[in-house]
């Protein structure tokens, strides 16, 4: 009879201490946390409105993210440390700090969960609700705004042209009509440079690395891409140069499923306020600066209607 | 309806399905030709031939098609100064290669199963060695190999899928490109499926066809 009766009392305490630990990290009343250090971390994390989804994110104490893994220098997998490094990726932990308060100021990738994606597997993603956003050199148009929410535009570039540096006849665009251009299948970047140079003759390769290879090799004339993958090139093949202006905008924004509620406004605020308070400008520096060269300080959005 | 799509896009799709009958056909006669002389020089009387047949056999059997095609994108070898005509080339270089090693140990196989008596009575009635190959030997392998030969075949067809990776706008490319204009990846994959079967099936039955009338019963 003591034998049971000792477990039963055994089996009271754990349920006891699970239901207070469950309620301390749900409830917002900092009552059922006792010590003094639970009670001072719950005093610095920010407060939202129930139905919000931040304050879901908050509650379940991760944020799950979606990034790639090999996307220099927006987000890349450091294979030696298993870190998370890049432009997204320091975006996405200002977001960490917006949620979870003081704690995550010490350490964001404490409340984050990485979750890889490439480029053809950002949206079901978020669909399939594997991921709270997409935070992945996401360029907004029309046609995925149909299918997944954006944030205002937290990066903006568009797409210029990569030559050998002993080049002088590719100046522009249309000077690509007629030559061998190179660039990756499943991108926007194949169809920018067929609408604006109509005879330039495409070669359509699975990645970019590939595409510096026969440009090295002159089996392309010139590689065409967001000038931030062309960033990466030049700095792997110091004989090559970039040329031209801008031929199309693409606004990096922060995907999320359409029915997370107050979410996107929340992202918008820290995304502006990273703006105001020179923490983008930092960011840019550090990741940005060291291979295009230049500062900025702040994405430059012309006018898409932030949401 | 996975057939929409096609008529939204016809160039992209039929000049692609083009590209991959023209490499097919080629791939596979550039197979036949090499895997035969590659067999005959296997069972050849003179050892360095026979290491140059069984080392060709074995390098491309033994590294992934994919690799082979790299390395005749970037390798040091130009197949024509234009680019595209030299992707094409090494794309269809790469089929016959590839394909060919099997082939030769196919045929190699068909060689070898022929009655020793029948050789040597070719070449007790004055035949040579070439003649004795040319009337007696090859003719009865390929009539008895036509099932491995056309399994081959097939597959070259769809192997040819893989010259995408060097560039070639074959039917797979054709597909991609329709899915990243579309985000329709159902209709542009179920499309190309189609196609590739339009190319298979008949082989098959063609292939079936053959062996019906030429096949020896044994």
């Amino acid at each position: 009879m003591p034998r049971i009766l000792g477990k039963i009392i055994a089996f009271g305490a754990t349920f006891a201490v699970l239901a207070a630990a469950c309620g301390g990290a749900a409830a917002p009343s900092p009552t059922v946390a006792p010590t003094g250090a639970a009670t001072a971390t719950a005093v610095a994390k920010p407060k939202f409105e129930l139905a919000s989804y931040q304050y879901a994110i908050q509650t379940k104490g991760k944020m799950r993210v979606g990034t790639r893994e090999d996307n220099v220098p927006f987000g890349r997998k450091d294979p030696a440390t298993g870190k998370f490094e890049g432009f997204d990726v320091d975006v996405v932990r200002e977001f960490t700090k917006a949620i979870f308060g003081a704690e995550a100021n010490a350490d964001p990738d404490k409340f984050i969960e990485y979750v890889p994606v490439v480029s053809a597997t950002r949206i079901p993603t978020l669909t399939d609700n594997k991921a709270d956003l997409i935070a992945a050199t996401f360029t907004i148009n029309d046609e995925r705004l149909k299918q997944i929410d954006f944030s205002t535009v937290y990066f903006r570039t568009g797409q210029k042209i990569l030559v050998k540096k002993t080049t002088t006849n590719i100046n522009s665009v249309t000077d690509l009509n007629g030559k061998t251009v190179c660039t990756a299948k499943g991108s926007t970047s194949e169809q920018n440079v067929t609408k604006q140079a109509k005879d330039a003759k495409l070669l359509l390769l699975d990645t970019y690395a590939p595409c510096l290879l026969a440009l090295q090799q002159g089996q392309a004339d010139a590689v065409s891409t967001d000038e931030t993958i062309l960033f990466g090139l030049v700095k792997q093949d110091p004989n090559t140069k970039i040329v031209g202006a801008y031929f199309s905008d693409e606004p990096y924004g922060i995907g999320v499923r359409k029915d997370r509620v107050g979410f996107v406004p929340f992202l918008n605020g820290v995304i502006a306020a990273m703006v105001a308070d020179g923490r983008w400008a930092a960011l840019y520096k550090k990741h940005i600066t060291p291979v295009s060269g230049d500062v900025k300080d702040g994405p430059h959005d012309k006018g898409r209607p932030s949401s | 309806m996975p057939g929409g799509i096609l008529l939204e896009f016809p160039e992209l799709f039929f000049t692609g399905l083009w590209l991959t009958i023209q490499l097919s056909v080629l791939g596979f006669a550039g197979a036949l030709a090499a895997g035969t002389a590659v067999a005959l020089f296997r069972i050849s009387p003179v050892p360095p031939l026979r290491w140059l047949g069984a080392a060709f056999v074995e390098f491309f059997r033994n590294t992934p098609l994919l690799v082979q095609l790299f390395f005749l994108f970037f390798g040091p070898i130009r197949f024509s100064g234009d680019t595209f005509e030299n992707i094409f080339r090494a794309g269809a270089i790469g089929m016959a290669m590839y394909h060919g090693a099997y082939v030769a140990e196919v045929i190699r196989g068909g060689l070898i199963g022929i009655d020793k008596g029948q050789v040597e009575a070719a070449r007790s009635l004055g035949l040579s060695y070439l003649q004795t190959l040319r009337h007696v030997q090859l003719p009865q392998t390929f009539r008895a190999t036509i099932p491995p030969l056309g399994n081959i075949g097939i597959a070259l067809i769809k192997n040819t899928s893989l010259a995408s990776t060097i560039g070639v706008a074959e039917l797979l490319q054709a597909a991609e490109i329709v899915e990243s204009r579309t985000f329709r990846a159902e209709e542009a994959f179920g499309a190309a499926v189609l196609l590739y079967l339009l190319l298979t099936l008949p082989s098959s039955v063609g292939v079936n066809w053959l062996e019906r009338r030429l096949l020896i019963a044994r």
